[in-house]
């Protein structure tokens, strides 16, 4: 096969990024697929990245000492369990300062409406898994399955599970909504939303990205990218009047530098740390977020004459683009900026009905009639105010609390909002076995605890987790 | 692969074709002798550069690749403008990919300079096993619609160097037979009338 070809001495890099792929070894979760594996002697990096995939592992992250980790998490059980539209100031901040890596699959799912989708549509995930979908968009699709993210450990391997449930939600949202059908740049997004959480959820918060935060961006006709080429332009000539003077000299058309930033909302660009802080932004606050990171890497290269003197003309500042400097993308000086630069909502929304206007006067109308964006998870809740019942979390296993008064008082407080009788609520409840234990779960006995973790654990009893694990 | 520095000329090529079909790695191959079974789907534009000498000449030959599906196309015209060749690609496995030819060279004749060199590529000859366009039948439509033809294989590397070097020679030999421009340091443009200039009108290096 091609695979000792490439053993040739033959490099195996990949496209311009220069991820490295030393020897075509896989590490997914079917390793008997791809030939060559040696399983487990891969090494990969906390995200799931090979080691030596270059964008990826280095390592620009943040350390935070564990107790604060366990501190966030705590508070983000609290705000998902009462998950209010009232409380968003306090949920910005939260994700300004990055969700805590465990719950971050689960409050992506809640910042973006995706778990009210999933309940509001019962059943409606797995009727479209078992179709077998549009021969002309499998075809498509099954093409580029080995092309998303090959370095990840969940994409590695052909055929595995992960490229099998990439298939599997792409599929599903030609089925969802077959005048859409698939764009290419939509494979990414759902890959990372795999990283985080199964299938159903993943598909849930893509229609969420699809139709609400980015309308349109994945239509045919690639209206919406356009236009929001044309309001990153324009809102450059206040961030960085000299990034925009190079940009209008040189005649460098915006759709050739932020397609691939936007539509992929950066996943392709920044190294892996400063990807996940710029999504649990994004989720939260829309896209004008995409927007301010993209004008804060235009700022940071091209901003300054010193940057600009090597940089000649429209094709070496394309170069210039394409190869930013890794202390601008830094997880944290990335964020600072973003948080920094006032770009608001309404600049977005008033740019917009400008170059709107300036389209329709030279193209025309548009072909493709997107609804209005939504902001973020405000707007989105607020739009379509969610009943409790659809924000309530389900753990699919529940452990009974050690702790036997207030294990009653909880169950009287759901009793009373279900509406049923403690007896009731209680036959509900499945006993895994008394040796598995619940870290989170606040013994009587506090040596217990501590016997359990096995991570250095905090003091601090999480106690609204009482009846939560992270399945 | 040749110095960067010092070059008589510029010359932006253009791949199109569809889906899959191997343009980034025919990219990935001339200008970096690179190949992956696995290389991302493009999204935007790639680009690479390689300079060769031909007669004498140091050419830069700017090779822009781009996501061949179909909704894409809405965004091309920012891609063509410049291009003095093209390279058509299509999946000699794939009967699909060689039948939408037709299509990609209207949009092509559409956006881009009507000089414009274009080669018509078969790639992936190292799998003729599984071979579904006969050569002769796409080198007679390619002669028919005045196009170069060969098949290469970014793999293995066949006929991908020929490929490149015969569309820059070709636009190499069309660019000294006229009066040029050339752009801001960038590309050279096939067409004579002066209102493609831009802002710097620097007579070329004539071949003599």
């Amino acid at each position: 096969m091609a695979k000792t070809e490439q053993r040739n001495g033959l490099d195996m890099w990949g496209s311009k990024e220069k991820v490295t792929d030393n020897e075509k070894e896989s590490y997914g979760s079917d390793p008997v697929v791809n030939g060559s594996a040696i399983p487990g002697e891969k090494q990969v990096d906390r995200y799931g990245f090979a080691v030596d995939a270059h964008q990826y592992s280095r390592d620009s992250a943040e350390e935070i000492p564990i107790e604060v980790i366990r501190q966030r998490e705590a508070k983000w059980l609290e705000m998902l369990k009462s998950w209010e539209a009232k409380k968003h100031k306090k949920v910005k901040e939260r994700c300004q300062k990055g969700i805590p890596p465990s719950l971050r699959g689960r409050a992506w799912l809640y910042l973006t409406g995706g778990k009210v989708k999933r309940e509001q549509n019962k059943g409606k995930f797995q009727q479209l898994d078992n179709h077998p979908g549009d021969p002309k968009w499998v075809d498509i699709i099954e093409r580029d399955l080995h092309r998303q993210f090959p370095f990840h450990e969940m994409f590695a391997a052909r055929g595995g599970h992960g490229q099998q449930d990439l298939l599997r939600i792409l599929k599903a949202y030609t089925l969802y909504r077959p005048e859409e059908g698939y764009c290419q740049a939509q494979a990414p997004v759902a890959a990372v939303l795999l990283m985080h959480m199964p299938a159903e959820d993943a598909f849930w918060v893509l229609v969420q990205i699809c139709e609400k935060y980015l309308p349109g961006y994945y239509s045919s006709g690639l209206e919406a990218i356009q236009l929001d080429g044309e309001i990153l332009y324009a809102l450059l000539r206040h961030v960085s009047p000299v990034a925009h003077r190079h940009l209008k000299k040189h005649k460098l058309d915006p759709i050739l530098y932020m397609t691939e930033w936007f539509m992929c909302a950066f996943s392709r660009t920044l190294p892996w740390a400063s990807v996940l802080r710029v999504w649990d932004m994004f989720l939260c606050e829309g896209v004008k977020i995409l927007f301010r990171v993209g004008l804060v890497l235009l700022k940071c290269m091209l901003g300054s004459q010193e940057n600009l003197r090597a940089c000649q003309g429209l094709y070496e500042t394309m170069e210039l683009l394409r190869a930013i400097k890794p202390q601008y993308m830094q997880e944290g000086f990335l964020v600072q900026k973003i948080i920094e630069l006032s770009v608001s909502e309404k600049d977005i929304e008033k740019e917009h009905h400008t170059q709107l206007r300036r389209w329709k006067e030279s193209h025309g109308d548009l072909h493709c009639k997107s609804p209005p964006r939504m902001h973020g998870a405000k707007a989105i809740m607020t739009a379509e105010p969610p009943t409790w019942q659809e924000l309530r979390q389900r753990p699919t296993i529940i452990v009974d609390s050690l702790l036997p008064s207030k294990t009653d008082v909880i169950q009287a407080e759901d009793a009373k909002e279900n509406g049923k009788t403690q007896e009731e609520k209680h036959k509900k409840m499945v006993l895994p076995p008394q040796e598995t234990g619940n870290l989170y779960l606040s013994p009587s006995d506090p040596s217990l605890l501590l016997k359990q973790l096995t991570i250095q654990g905090s003091k601090e009893s999480v106690s609204s987790a009482e009846h939560d694990t992270y399945l | 692969m040749g110095s960067d520095d010092g070059y008589n000329f510029v010359f932006k090529v253009v791949l199109i074709g569809e889906s899959g079909v191997g343009k980034s790695n025919l990219l990935s191959r001339f200008t970096k002798n690179e190949f992956s079974h696995d290389s991302r789907t493009t999204i935007g534009v790639e680009f690479s550069t390689r300079t060769v000498q031909l007669s004498g000449f140091t050419i830069k030959a700017q090779i822009w690749d781009t996501a061949g599906l179909e909704r894409y196309r809405a965004i091309t015209s920012a891609y063509y403008r410049g291009a003095v060749g093209a390279l058509l690609v299509y999946d000699i496995t794939k009967h699909l990919t060689y039948e939408s030819v037709e299509r990609w060279l209207k949009e092509l004749y559409e956006h881009a300079d009507p000089h414009i060199v274009v080669m018509l590529v078969g790639n992936k000859t190292d799998l003729e096993s599984e071979r579904s366009v006969p050569t002769d039948e796409a080198k007679e439509f390619a002669a028919n619609k005045g196009l170069f033809f060969l098949e290469t294989s970014a793999l293995d590397s066949t006929n991908v160097e020929a490929a490149f070097n015969i569309v820059l020679a070709e636009i190499h030999r069309k660019v000294s037979s006229k009066e040029v421009i050339r752009g801001s340091i960038g590309a050279v443009s096939l067409n004579s009338s002066r209102a493609e200039s831009t802002e710097e009108n620097k007579p070329c290096c004539r071949n003599i």
